[in-house]
């Protein structure tokens, strides 16, 4: 199963580089806030609240709630994170970024009951023009009850160069793979995203037939 | 009939300081989001010495208006970009006021 995602996610990257790529960043512009909430498809639901006080960390926390797709364990993790943008390239009509962060919380366990230190690392890169992007992201999520990985992959296309007081309109395919028995399958989605001035607004269906949704506002 | 004295000293003014004022051009690179627009105007509108900005992505523009007798030196635009991410690779300083610059943007998306 792990070897079918790479392979497509592999496949999907070598599509998408020579097209060029964009994601939501835990870092959106110095002395930025950033709140974003995620619904996923029924296994994951997060909500994150960041400030920047540079472009190059911005720090915060959030909760992420996670829902096994096959049996009943949940857990329930309150975190701060740290975000950290190690590289970043700016091309003539073309940016693409390596961010990395890590942060500790509280993790209720439904297995157990218990209320556990959790902690998480993770990583994103991605590449995005006016046109197309495509991301990496990847996180690990630890506790003395559980070990979860979770891979997202999303490649974009515009159908036009949006302008920065217009509405952008963006047509994304998102794979993601889980580990540590939160779903079996990789979860494929198509998704339709919007954005103008401060506010971003993506929504769509997994092959499943179910909802995936993210909102995120700057300020 | 004072009304439109009033009137045309007001506009008067306003041509003055038009004619006063100066228009910074940036080129900048990595412009290619919302988002990155977005940090950029906000950093540039922090200066005392800004009037106004116009910021386009197909141009990979940030223009600012500085107010009249005023100037930003290359120097605190360039700290100030590059404090906000982003590569400036030409800075020109122009008569364009920022309306004109505006309207020819809407032009010619």
């Amino acid at each position: 199963m792990k070897s079918d995602f790479m392979r497509i996610a592999c496949a999907l990257a070598l599509v998408a580089v020579p097209l060029a790529g964009a994601e939501a960043k835990p870092i959106a512009y110095a002395h930025g806030t950033t709140v974003m909430a995620e619904y996923g498809a029924g296994t994951m639901s997060e909500l994150q609240l960041f400030y920047a006080p540079s472009y190059r960390y911005s720090l915060g926390g959030g909760h992420l709630a996670l829902d096994s797709d096959l049996d009943d364990d949940t857990r329930d993790i309150t975190y701060l994170r740290f975000n950290y943008l190690p590289k970043r390239w700016n091309l003539e009509s073309a940016q693409a970024n390596v961010f990395v962060w890590g942060s500790v919380g509280r993790a209720q366990v439904s297995e157990t009951g218990d209320d556990d230190f959790a902690w998480n690392v993770g990583g994103q890169l991605d590449y995005e023009t006016r046109r197309v992007y495509a991301s990496l992201r990847t996180d690990l999520h630890e506790s003395s009850a559980f070990s979860h990985r979770i891979d997202t992959l999303q490649l974009g296309i515009a159908p036009y160069e949006h302008e920065y007081d217009r509405l952008a309109l963006w047509f994304v395919v998102q794979a993601r793979e889980t580990t540590g028995g939160l779903t079996d399958d990789t979860e494929f989605a198509a998704l339709l995203r919007l954005f103008k001035g401060n506010a971003w607004v993506e929504a769509g269906l997994t092959q499943d037939g179910k909802l995936q949704a993210m909102v995120m506002f700057n300020f | 009939m004072k009304i439109s004295r009033r009137l045309l000293l007001i506009a008067g003014l306003g041509l003055a300081v038009t004619a006063n004022a100066t228009t910074i051009e940036m080129t900048v690179n990595g412009l290619v989001c919302g988002f990155c627009a977005q940090g950029i105007e906000k950093t540039l509108r922090k200066d005392p010495a800004t009037e106004d900005v116009v910021v386009s992505l197909e141009h990979r523009l940030a223009a600012v208006a500085t107010k009249p007798g005023t100037d930003i030196a290359d120097k605190a635009l360039e700290s100030a970009l590059e404090a906000s991410g982003y590569d400036i690779k030409a800075i020109v300083r122009t008569d364009r006021s920022l309306p004109a610059i505006r309207a020819e943007l809407q032009a010619k998306p």
